[in-house]
């Protein structure tokens, strides 16, 4: 046993701890971030539209907040990825087994242990996919609807540069709140 | 404030008293109105202008010339109508109406005064020559276009376009999501569905 862990983590092991670990890939974080910059930088469109801020005198607001937003974004996106993760792995366990098992039906000499791993991997693939894009699509519809509601309902009488502020704060903050307090 | 200012209608006929005294009260006389038809004054928007004059004397009022010097050429801009007009009679106890439409350059607060109007108080060949003011809507704030689109438009382009721009955002991902979840979901069951 002692052997082992001087060796370090088995493949089996490495595989098991990026499927439990809440760091991303740098393709993962570069996915959020660019989806989190994107959807904090579009109700800019409203604020300059619609509650007429003039865009030239609000330059520097509307970068501070949207890359306050982004970030906070980013880091509920990663929160909610996590914890669908561990669900949607379970879920897809089976399927991902059958599918594999499927398509090796004919391969005799791949062992047992290496098709576990496979198996394992393509779950992790599958899971973490489908955790990316459903909390991307989860996290952007809740953040576009708590803005429009406190923008245009809550805030409404407030002058445009508080009103931006404080509803893409709220939105952010709150998508960062709800998503740490599931799990 | 500037309903108020519409309704009221001052009568201004100069040297009454004079021609009463000279007999010459059985002359045309008019009463001129100056009113200013909308709610709203908006910057780059048309504001109609009104004129109604009424003949209550006894006789036509003949060669009538309707001017105003009120809307300057930096402030305004005459889309419809003249600022200045002429009708050759008014017959007495009827009404006349003159409609003016000019659209507000700028925004602010615009004081919109009297306009005037001369008229001879007969068709008799030596009749009088007679000047009346109309009366003042007063001050009327126009109001920047931009606050008044904030407050009336419904921004159904922008809210197209900001549809428009946060739809991939949705769609792309919600799309990829489903289309894994529904493949792998038929492979678990493939048993149920026979």
């Amino acid at each position: 046993m002692s052997k082992q862990q001087s060796k370090g983590f088995t493949k089996e092991e490495e595989l098991l701890l990026q499927d439990f670990s809440r760091n991303v890939s740098t393709k993962s974080s570069a996915l959020f971030y660019g989806n989190a910059l994107i959807v904090s930088a579009v109700p800019i469109w409203l604020f300059w539209r619609i509650h007429m801020m003039d865009i030239y005198t609000s330059l520097i607001l509307f970068v501070t907040v949207t890359g306050i937003s982004t970030y906070l974004l980013a880091i509920a996106y990663r929160n909610t990825k996590f914890t669908l993760k561990h669900k949607i792995a379970v879920k897809r366990e089976e399927a991902v087994t059958k599918e594999l098992l499927k398509k090796w039906s004919d391969d005799k000499k791949m062992s047992k242990k290496e098709k576990d791993e496979r198996i394992l991997w393509q779950k992790n693939e599958v899971a973490d996919f489908e955790a990316t894009t459903y909390s991307i699509f989860y996290n952007n519809a809740l953040f576009l609807g708590i803005v429009i509601v406190a923008s245009f309902y809550f805030l409404r009488s407030f002058a445009p540069a508080i009103n931006y502020t404080l509803s893409i704060g709220i939105a952010s903050g709150l998508l960062v709140l709800i998503s740490t307090g599931t799990h | 404030m500037l309903k108020k200012l519409l309704v009221v209608l001052t009568v201004l006929t100069v040297g009454l008293g004079v021609e009463e005294k000279s007999g010459e009260s059985q002359g045309a006389r008019l009463l001129v109105s100056k009113q200013i038809l909308n709610r709203y004054l908006v910057e780059g928007k048309d504001i109609e202008v009104r004129y109604s004059i009424h003949n209550i004397g006894k006789a036509p009022a003949i060669n009538v010339q309707l001017t105003d010097n009120g809307f300057n050429s930096d402030a305004f801009e005459i889309v419809g109508g003249h600022t200045s007009s002429s009708f050759a009679r008014i017959p007495p106890e009827s009404n006349f109406s003159h409609v003016v439409v000019v659209r507000p350059n700028k925004y602010g607060y615009f004081n919109f005064t009297r306009s005037e109007v001369v008229y001879r108080i007969s068709d008799t060949p030596n009749a009088k020559t007679r000047k009346a003011y109309s009366s003042e809507p007063g001050e009327g704030g126009i109001v920047a276009f931009r606050d008044f689109d904030k407050k009336f438009s419904a921004h159904y382009w922008d809210w197209l376009a900001f549809a428009l721009m946060t739809s991939p955002s949705l769609v792309i991902p919600l799309a990829l999501w489903y289309k894994s979840k529904s493949t792998y979901e038929k492979l678990n069951k493939p048993a149920k569905k026979h």
